[in-house]
């Protein structure tokens, strides 16, 4: 079998059991699931051929709506399969960090983080554009679900409003997804009488037909998916869904909320809107950089008057996100392997943040910086984590944030008019005050990010009215939590001070994408634009 | 513009063609052997000790993280010394592991290289040898200093100083401008964690989180100047950089002054870097962080913020010199902001009473002649201060620490007097009045050559006297304030009262002298302050230093414009002597205000004349209200827009999608009264409707 399509099933196989298990087993077939994946994603990791990374491979597909063109379809590259090991990494650590978190209507909870898992990852295997957009509107349901009945106070409000927020952008992206398969359709010389076979929805078919339309198509199309994807990343001013959604959730909900679905969003930039519509980015990307900058520093500011913990760490994801998608337009090498390798490291980072805080939180049932603090000195491990992946967020080198924080500055700094100096690329997108002004985003993620710990971690030690130790976990971490939290940091660190072969992995993909935007790719299709008929699509090359 | 055009022109035939995956190097930096890269590595082995006495009980309680702390900076400097010995004015290049390489194409400027690997030449050794070499010694002084926290506290503090030594080694050995950046952010971060080692105390929290902003806006600076060489130069390893044919294109047209030749661009990269420099070394605007980091442990203090780590960037600019030289407004501007933190640091160091914070200042100001320095082209002077510095404030600051250690805390000047005639303070008195001697210059002593070589360069190059003066002037407010130190604390009738961290009857307090590991390692120092004054005499025309910087990218040949005289005279001849008349003149102030006549601690002449009172000595007590002045124009506007825009955020931006999300119910509420389920009301509907179509069909035909 397909090891992605192992991966998809396993987690909902898992879920269907945990239905049927008795409730205080749930957890364990929960973790034996996502477990299985990461088996299964570790197999997957040793059969991809990383030097051909570019290649979409273990591709699978079983039609599904032939009279549509629609396919079931998989098949990864590397950038889609270390997303993929993203996810499933976080999926047995979310798991686990529910243990005790969650004790009620707990099969309905692991039934749905296991579904949620595997549309996830259905997101970033799927082929098929309806594959991708099914899986990436049905992450919406579970999560709904997770904040819904899991959350804080004012869960049913955030609930909601996550996701008619996202819903209504996403159906606006779907429209310009839509118009390409259409666009392509009528490409091959579409005719309603021979409708079968001349619809595809295959992402690589329509790749290739997208950099056809017209200028004006491809702005057009861009807002469209603009509209979906910003509000999934989410840029400004997109984004107020956000600081809602993260602090009602449950902690496993924030963490997969900020480790992977924010970076649907980004990912959808990535493997959408840069190959199918170029050269409206280049033509916009000023505006989309632009935003980005501007979510950088108004988010960091927002950050820094923030009293509630998880909500400035959700703030701080808009303005790291930022970094991400001003990677993107950079586009260049820089940049873009900057921005993949930011999803990667935020996703970490800001997740183990987020465990940070739930641990937290289930000991001292606040997330107000007022009520508590100066946990130095009661919970000594806890707070070494913190200050750890405090210090990744930051962007200290020698952990990750660094690598990729700078890969994407670098990358913006690099896209300007450079006249004769080497190190310049061909595109002008930006330039180097994008790069400058973004950068006092580092100043202010040091400024929100150390007065958190300032007050969370270092102080007197405060603890809220009332409050009395748990009765099931110590003071500080158990042995659960620390094994949870060491994976994480370790991949921080290990990708902090050798990111060399995820650097490598990321290359050729990189490579590609980038001469699909400079327009040097040869796409292996000719595409011919007939006299004054209909522009027809001719394999091989000779009409 | 057509000369730029020509130019950019013969370098695009001319430029190297060299960056490719692990290699590529120029010819004249050659393959070292790989033991050299295990020095930077060994302090790593310090923190692995601490972490593992942290996690294990039965170790918790032992020296063991600080003894093996001690042990791991020890061979390190071994290591280092055997570099140094084998060096023999060789660049060497060593590869540990590959870090961040991207190429995307073939050529230069095509891959983006930072690699684990360490340019070893003799400026990186000049560098580690102090930096190993007083980590261990204050590393031995911390064993005893901070023994009241064995402990977490006590893993904790000797896995920070351990990782200070690992950053600092980084940012000095690095072989590229990213690693280097790696050191540069790494000991900020440890400077960090150790400036807030009290961290149940607000004011060591607040500093700590000072310490480490301030810098940051600087490292904004250093990273855009690295990503500028990187565009300009394709390149970010030294070895290359430093060969540009382009790169020694611009310096050849520098040294001829025409600067108009010059991209902007290039130009712009030397100010940039500078930005960095200026954070990490305390220099105005960014020195306000400094003072305020005496909140850590005293031999943090020695170490990171007097001896070793803010003379980053003097390192900094003396490994840049070349991308310095061809900026035309890098050097001068280093020199000006230098001369103004010596002064300014001076006079504010001139009216304070902790006598950590009095050294804290002097490290700025000390610092400032080192920019100074460099700022008047003389980077060996510059270089041979850091080095005296590093031996005398590191001594200064150990005393302060063994005072502050024996009096529970006490560091005003006001409430200690007359250790030299208390029983088990004497290494402690010898070792304070040579490193005094040497910061104010007197005769003979290090710190007297090295400031006489910055001073004697400042009068002589064209266009900087009134930087000598300045200078001059501040090296007799510095023998000022040093000696009023000594003179009040070291000196004079016995009288004390003990500080904070005494609990209990004021009359029960015993000061208690330092122990044998306190007075070796200052003793040691004592020595070695004395003797650092000797480098200036062996090993060629500017002594040993100037030797070392000779063979390396820092060195700089003055052309003839440099040789003027003073008086009539050679200027560095001269220089000794009205230095050391002004050093001593300072000196004898200090004596005559603080120490003559004095028959307690509290008070001395200087207060009988009013000088302590006075409106302009509490203005510099109050460090000319610096600090209140960037709260009111950076920190309070900054927080207010937090404020606002999180205000905009909840009211605006989100009111915006809630009026969307209330457009559908809205519409609802409109339309609902026509869904009454009255008959007579439908069929009004539908005689009304059909009537307007009718309407509508009749006007259309």
């Amino acid at each position: 079998m397909n090891v992605l399509v192992l991966m998809i099933l396993l987690p909902l196989l898992a879920a269907a059991v945990v239905v049927y298990a008795p409730a205080r087993r749930a957890k364990w077939v929960a973790l034996t699931g996502t477990l299985a994946a990461g088996l299964a994603c570790l197999l997957a990791f040793f059969a991809f051929d990383w030097a051909d990374a570019a290649t979409i491979q273990f591709q699978a597909s079983r039609p599904w709506l032939p009279t549509l063109g629609l396919e079931l379809s998989v098949g990864v590259d590397s950038v889609a399969l270390l997303l993929i090991a993203l996810t499933v990494l976080l999926g047995p650590i979310c798991v686990l960090a529910s243990f005790t978190g969650i004790t009620g209507k707990v099969k309905t909870y692991y039934a749905w983080l296991l579904v949620l898992q595997a549309a996830m990852t259905g997101v970033f295997a799927a082929r098929d554009l309806i594959v991708f957009y099914t899986c990436f509107e049905f992450t919406l349901v579970p999560m709904y679900v997770l904040i819904a009945l899991y959350g804080s106070s004012n869960r049913a409000k955030a609930a909601t409003k996550f996701f008619l927020f996202t819903f209504t952008g996403s159906v606006i992206a779907l429209a310009g997804l839509i118009y390409v398969a259409w666009f392509n359709a009528t490409l091959v010389g579409y005719d309603p009488a021979l409708l079968h076979g001349t619809w595809t929805f295959d992402i690589a078919t329509l790749e290739r037909a997208a950099r056809e339309m017209s200028a004006s198509q491809q702005a057009w199309v861009l807002a469209a998916l603009l509209a979906g994807f910003a509000v999934k990343v989410p840029l400004f001013p997109v984004h107020t869904w956000l600081p809602l959604a993260h602090t009602e959730a449950p902690t496993a909900g924030s963490v997969i909320l900020a480790g992977v679905l924010l970076k649907l969003g980004t990912y959808g930039l990535y493997r959408f809107v840069l190959p199918f519509v170029p050269d409206a980015v280049v033509e916009y990307a000023w505006l989309i950089a632009g935003v980005s900058i501007v979510g950088i520093l108004y988010a960091g500011l927002v950050c820094w008057v923030q009293t509630d913990i998880k909500k400035l760490i959700a703030y701080s994801s808009v303005a790291h996100l930022g970094f991400c998608v001003l990677g993107l337009v950079a586009l260049n090498s820089a940049g873009l392997t900057g921005a993949v390798l930011y999803m990667l490291n935020h996703g970490l980072s800001t997740g183990a943040l987020f465990l940070m805080v739930g641990m937290m939180y289930e000991r001292y049932h606040t997330r107000s910086m007022d009520e508590v603090g100066g946990l130095a000195s009661k919970m000594p491990i806890w707070s070494s984590f913190m200050l750890f992946f405090v210090l990744a967020s930051v962007g200290l080198p020698g952990l990750n944030g660094f690598v990729s924080e700078f890969l994407c500055l670098l990358g913006a700094f690099q896209a300007g008019d450079w006249g004769g100096a080497v190190g310049g690329t061909g595109l002008f997108t930006l330039g180097p005050w994008y790069a400058a002004v973004a950068g006092l985003g580092m100043i202010i993620a040091a400024m929100y990010l150390l007065y958190m710990t300032g007050r969370i971690v270092f102080g007197e030690y405060r603890e809220p009215a009332g409050h009395h130790e748990h009765d099931v976990l110590p003071t500080d971490l158990n042995w659960r939590e620390i094994g949870l939290l060491l994976p994480l940091a370790a991949l921080c660190l290990g990708l902090g001070v050798y990111p060399t072969p995820v650097l490598r992995a990321l290359e050729p993909c990189v490579d590609q994408t980038i001469a699909i935007v400079t327009g040097a790719a040869d796409s292996g299709v000719e595409i011919v634009r007939g006299g004054e008929t209909e522009p027809r699509l001719v394999e091989g090359g000779r009409p | 513009m057509s000369g730029i055009e020509r130019v950019i022109q013969t370098i695009g035939e001319t430029v190297v063609v060299g960056a490719q995956h692990g290699g590529g190097h120029l010819a004249t930096v050659e393959p070292g052997p790989t033991w050299m890269a295990l020095a930077p590595f060994l302090p790593l082995v310090g923190v692995v000790i601490c972490l593992i006495c942290a996690l294990v009980p039965r170790l918790r309680t032992s020296k063991l993280p600080a003894w093996g702390t001690v042990a791991s900076l020890a061979v390190a400097f071994g290591l280092i010394l055997a570099t140094w010995l084998s060096l023999d004015g060789r660049t060497l290049n060593v590869h540990a592991w590959e870090w961040i390489n991207l190429s995307w194409g073939d050529g230069p400027g095509r891959a983006l290289i930072a690699n684990f690997a360490f340019h070893i030449d003799s400026l990186t050794v000049l560098w580690m040898l102090f930096v190993t070499g007083l980590g261990a010694l204050i590393a031995l002084y911390a064993v005893e200093y901070m023994e009241h926290d064995v402990g977490l506290g006590y893993c904790r503090f000797f896995a920070g100083f351990s990782l200070f030594v690992f950053s600092m080694s980084c940012l000095v050995m690095a072989d590229n401008l990213l690693l280097m950046y790696l050191g540069w952010e790494g000991v900020g971060f440890c400077s960090y964690l150790l400036i807030g080692y009290f961290y149940k105390k607000p004011s060591a929290v607040a500093a700590a989180k000072k310490a480490f902003i301030v810098n940051r806006i600087g490292d904004l600076g250093l990273a855009l100047g690295i990503m500028l060489i990187f565009v300009q130069f394709g390149t970010l390893e030294y070895g290359e950089l430093f060969a540009n044919e382009r790169l020694l294109h611009y310096k050849d047209l520098a040294l001829a002054g025409d600067f108009a030749q010059i991209p902007f661009n290039v130009q712009l990269i030397a100010l940039l870097l500078m930005v960095g420099a200026f954070g990490k070394s305390a220099q105005f605007p960014l020195y306000v962080w400094l003072p305020d980091a005496m909140e850590g442990p005293t031999p943090v203090s020695a170490l990171i913020h007097a001896a070793t780590m803010v003379t980053a960037g003097v390192f900094l600019i003396a490994r840049m010199f070349p991308i310095f030289l061809v900026s035309e407004h890098a050097l001068p501007t280093v020199a000006w902001i230098g001369t103004i933190t010596a002064l300014l640091a001076a006079t504010i160091g001139m009216a304070q009473f902790d006598i950590k914070r009095i050294m804290a200042y002097s490290t700025v100001s000390q610092l400032g002649y080192m920019f100074a320095g460099l700022g008047v082209l003389t980077s060996v002077g510059a270089a041979f201060h850091v080095f005296t510095h590093a031996f005398f404030k590191a001594t200064l600051f150990l005393c302060c620490g063994a005072v502050m250690h024996g009096f529970a805390g006490q560091l005003d000047l006001r409430k200690v007097s007359g250790l030299r005639s208390q029983k088990g303070w004497m290494i402690v008195t010898l070792a304070m009045l040579i490193a005094c001697l040497n910061l104010s210059g007197f005769p003979l002593t290090g710190g007297f050559f090295s400031k006489d070589m910055i001073l004697a360069e400042a009068f002589v190059t064209p266009g900087f006297r009134v930087i000598g003066w300045i200078l001059l002037l501040t090296a007799g407010l510095t023998a000022y304030y040093t000696f009023r130190v000594f003179f009040r604390v070291f000196v004079g009738p016995v009288d004390y009262e003990p500080g904070d961290e005494h609990h209990g009857e004021p009359g029960s307090f015993h000061p208690h002298p330092p122990g044998w590991a306190v007075n070796l390692v200052l003793a040691i120092l004592g020595v070695g302050s004395l003797l650092v004054a000797g480098v200036y005499f062996v090993g060629g025309e500017h002594g040993w230093v100037g030797s070392m910087i000779h063979d390396s990218s820092a060195h700089y040949q003055a052309d003839g414009t440099h040789a003027g005289t003073l008086f009539g005279q050679d200027p560095h001849t001269i220089m000794y002597y009205v230095s050391a008349a002004i050093g001593l003149a300072g000196i004898a102030i200090a004596w005559w205000l603080h120490y003559a006549g004095r028959t307690e601690a509290a008070t001395c002449r200087a207060d009988r004349l009013a000088f302590t009172g006075s409106r302009v000595a509490r203005w510099a007590r109050d460090k000319w209200y610096v600090d209140e002045f960037y709260d009111f124009l950076f920190r309070r506007p900054l927080w207010l827009l937090g404020q606002v825009f999180y205000f905009i955020d909840r009211w605006f931006v989100d009111g915006l999608v809630n009026v969307f999300g209330i457009l559908p119910r809205l519409t609802g509420w409109a339309v609902r009264p026509s869904q009454s389920g009255l008959l007579h009301g439908y069929a009004l509907g539908t005689i009304g409707g059909t009537a307007v179509l009718l309407l509508i069909v009749w006007l259309v035909t």
